[in-house]
């Protein structure tokens, strides 16, 4: 590109289009993390599912599979951040957003522990003086809530991206919140599983297989 | 009656460069040489005149033991900019 063309005012409008254009068009995220997050997470509701289904237990709590997820996810974060040559104004935000989501999602184990706890006790209780089985199982609430959270992030990303498929995993997320109340559990791990792969495993395909099709045209455009 | 416009921005590269960093936050120097198609020196010339008139902030750092160029719009550049596109649109409708 030559500094000292002289542009005539459509040439410059053209050119100012373009360059946006071209700018909006670099935003392009791996896709490997949304893509980890929703197998693991489809995979732990799955393996929960035949726990219930199956009635057997395995000798470790397979959620305990997404604490160990965090420790790729760290470095997938740096090597991406390292990766990219632009910064967007929505980049910060995003990352906040998915922090205090992870930090929701924690507290939110915490909370339901611990009324799991209460509830238990209670429930014996219950049992020893009426002789009858409390009709209120608080396990079938809990995929709702969680729900109810995975879907709030998603929609945020997907919205400020522009990304659809993301913005309908969000929307999807919370429609299987809404289903799960009045399902059991086993319908609500299902629902669950279903959400990770739309809201994030999806998505994260179509992110990476763009992403693929970018740099194999940034490689032909530098031969 | 017409303004006249911007001479710094009404120039292609510079041009280019200002309309890429309007729409991210900060880019790297290797970015805008990828988009822009421009060669080193010659982008080089262009974000220092850029950069002496206020339009951009340029931080020269390390990355990985490598030189790294990050260049970012200013409010004044912003401003400047605004006012480009503006002054051609006004150009563009009393035609």
């Amino acid at each position: 590109m030559e500094q000292e063309k002289k542009l005539t005012e459509q040439e410059s409008l053209h050119l100012i289009t373009m360059m946006i254009n071209k700018a909006k068009e670099s935003y392009h995220d791996t896709g490997i993390g949304a893509i980890m997050w929703g197998a693991v997470i489809a995979i732990c509701s799955l393996v929960r599912l035949s726990e219930v289904h199956f009635g057997y237990k395995l000798p470790f709590d397979i959620y305990l599979l997404t604490l160990v997820a965090i420790i790729p996810q760290i470095f997938i974060s740096i090597k991406e951040k390292k990766e990219r040559k632009i910064k967007s104004y929505d980049d910060p935000y995003l990352d906040y957003i998915w922090l205090g989501f992870g930090i929701c999602i924690f507290l939110l184990i915490y909370i339901t522990n611990n009324i799991f706890g209460e509830w238990g006790s209670w429930a014996n209780e219950y049992k020893n003086i009426t002789g009858k089985t409390a009709s209120f199982r608080f396990s079938e609430y809990v995929a709702p809530l969680f729900l109810m959270l995975y879907g709030l992030p998603t929609f945020i990303t997907g919205s400020a991206c522009k990304f659809k498929p993301m913005l309908w995993g969000g929307i999807f997320c919370w429609i299987c919140c809404i289903v799960a109340i009045y399902t059991s559990v086993k319908i609500d791990l299902l629902l669950t599983a279903a959400s990770a792969i739309f809201a994030w495993l999806v998505p994260g395909v179509i992110m990476e297989k763009e992403y693929r099709m970018y740099k194999k045209e940034q490689a032909q455009l530098n031969v | 009656m017409f303004k006249d416009l911007d001479p710094i921005l009404h120039s292609q590269l510079r041009l280019a460069v200002m309309s890429l960093l309007i729409s991210v936050k900060e880019a790297e120097f290797t970015f805008l040489k990828e988009k822009t198609n421009a060669t080193a020196g010659n982008l080089s010339v262009q974000i220092q005149k850029l950069k002496e008139v206020g339009y951009i902030d340029v931080i020269k750092q390390f990355k990985d033991n490598y030189p790294q160029t990050i260049c970012k719009v200013t409010s004044i550049g912003i401003k400047a900019f605004e006012e480009y596109v503006k002054n051609l649109q006004v150009y563009l409708t009393q035609k």
